[in-house]
């Protein structure tokens, strides 16, 4: 049996390291609850959006549109992944799951003979495909836990142009979406080309009912200037904001797992220590009845 | 009429409102109640709620990009940036 003060050792370090995760998981929780509030608060723009565009939207106007252009014949030629993965770890497998994803995606690609290069926005996703000697397009890990449009608009930009020159067919994001604190699939979205709205516009998330009073589609409108010239503004727009949705998404998820994987190690810990406590409390008594046995044989001996 | 301003980021305004006067692309809208059915690109600018007929509450907005729709007596305007000035 281990000695009393083994234990005890033990004990004070369990106790130490319950302490440090259940702080981080009371650190957690409170930014997933703001993490939690951008992510509602982004849905009525995003739904607005496509709505409008579905409504202004027709096949006729949609070959003058570069970001509507569908893959021809040749299929997809040259595509770009953009993997959105956290800063930082100790939020169990959440960052593993979309790495894993990002891979099945990216074989789904090749598979097609698309020619597909990687952009990483993480500092888990950057060391990852840095360890498996992966070619990088671009990679930036200054984004945080806080991400705004200004961050969605910086990733959008080159992306957009180089796939309404037509050097890029396609572009998919791997993100985490965040249904709930508990439920956050590592998903792929094909963000480009902008898919027409009869098949698809936004995800699930979009047709969430929302707060505002719904404005009926088929309504004969006066537009200003033109549908066209509107959607040309609005289509950008749409798309950065897929960007800027899937970093808020992921940025919530990514608290929402810490958050599990620190409670469980809270629980881990608690449960830890009861078997070393249960354990420490036998040894003492051990030591103490056998201390106990030696005085009382040290007596007999005197007395005979 | 029901008048919704919504940003990338938040909804900033929800509520009734008499007048609405926006910045549209190339130069400023009024909307009144039982406007006919009206899409327009927005520019930047300040859009203003005017929230009673009798009393003087009004709403100040700054805005940036995005458009403003009206139909069935709902004006809904949804920017890229829009955040409340303090009078």
């Amino acid at each position: 049996m281990a000695k009393p003060r083994e234990l005890k050792r033990r004990i004070r370090s369990v106790q130490n390291t319950k302490k440090i995760t259940k702080t981080m998981e009371l650190v957690s929780t409170s930014k997933l609850k703001r993490a939690q509030d951008r992510v509602v608060g982004a849905r009525p723009y995003a739904q607005a959006l496509a709505e409008v565009i579905g409504q202004l939207y027709s096949a006729e106007l949609a070959e003058r549109f570069p970001l509507l252009r569908q893959p021809g014949k040749t299929g997809v030629r040259r595509a770009a992944l953009l993997l959105i993965t956290s800063n930082r770890g100790l939020c169990g497998a959440f960052n593993a799951n979309l790495i894993r994803e990002a891979r099945r995606r990216l074989e789904e690609l090749e598979a097609q003979d698309a020619h597909t290069e990687l952009h990483l926005v993480g500092k888990k996703g950057v060391s990852y495909f840095k360890f498996t000697k992966r070619n990088i397009a671009s990679q930036r890990v200054d984004i945080g836990d806080r991400p705004t449009l200004e961050h969605a608009a910086e990733l959008a930009k080159p992306l957009m142009e180089r796939f309404a020159n037509a050097e890029l067919d396609e572009v998919d994001v791997v993100f985490a979406k965040f249904n709930s604190a508990v439920s956050t699939p590592p998903t792929s979205l094909r963000i480009l080309p902008v898919l027409p709205p009869d098949r698809r516009i936004g995800g699930s998330a979009d047709r969430a009912p929302s707060a505002h009073p719904a404005i009926r589609p088929s309504v004969n409108y006066i537009l200003k200037p033109s549908a066209e010239e509107i959607l040309k503004q609005l289509l950008p727009l749409y798309v950065q904001n897929q960007f800027y949705r899937a970093l808020v998404e992921t940025a919530a998820a990514e608290h929402g797992a810490r958050r599990t994987a620190m409670k469980n190690a809270t629980d881990a810990g608690s449960d830890m220590l009861n078997i070393l406590q249960r354990t420490f409390n036998r040894a003492r008594q051990a030591q103490i009845t056998q201390e106990l046995a030696e005085i009382v044989g040290g007596a007999e001996a005197l007395k005979g | 009429m029901r008048v919704s301003v919504i940003s990338a980021e938040r909804s900033v305004f929800d509520g009734d409102a008499e007048v609405v006067v926006a910045p549209a692309y190339d130069g400023l809208v009024g909307i009144l109640p039982r406007h006919a059915p009206f899409m327009t690109l927005l520019g930047e600018g300040i859009v203003k709620i005017r929230q009673s007929a009798t009393e003087k509450v009004t709403t100040r907005l700054q805005v940036a990009g995005g458009f403003l729709q009206v139909a069935s007596n709902v004006v809904r305007i949804v920017a890229r940036s829009a955040r409340p000035i303090d009078s």
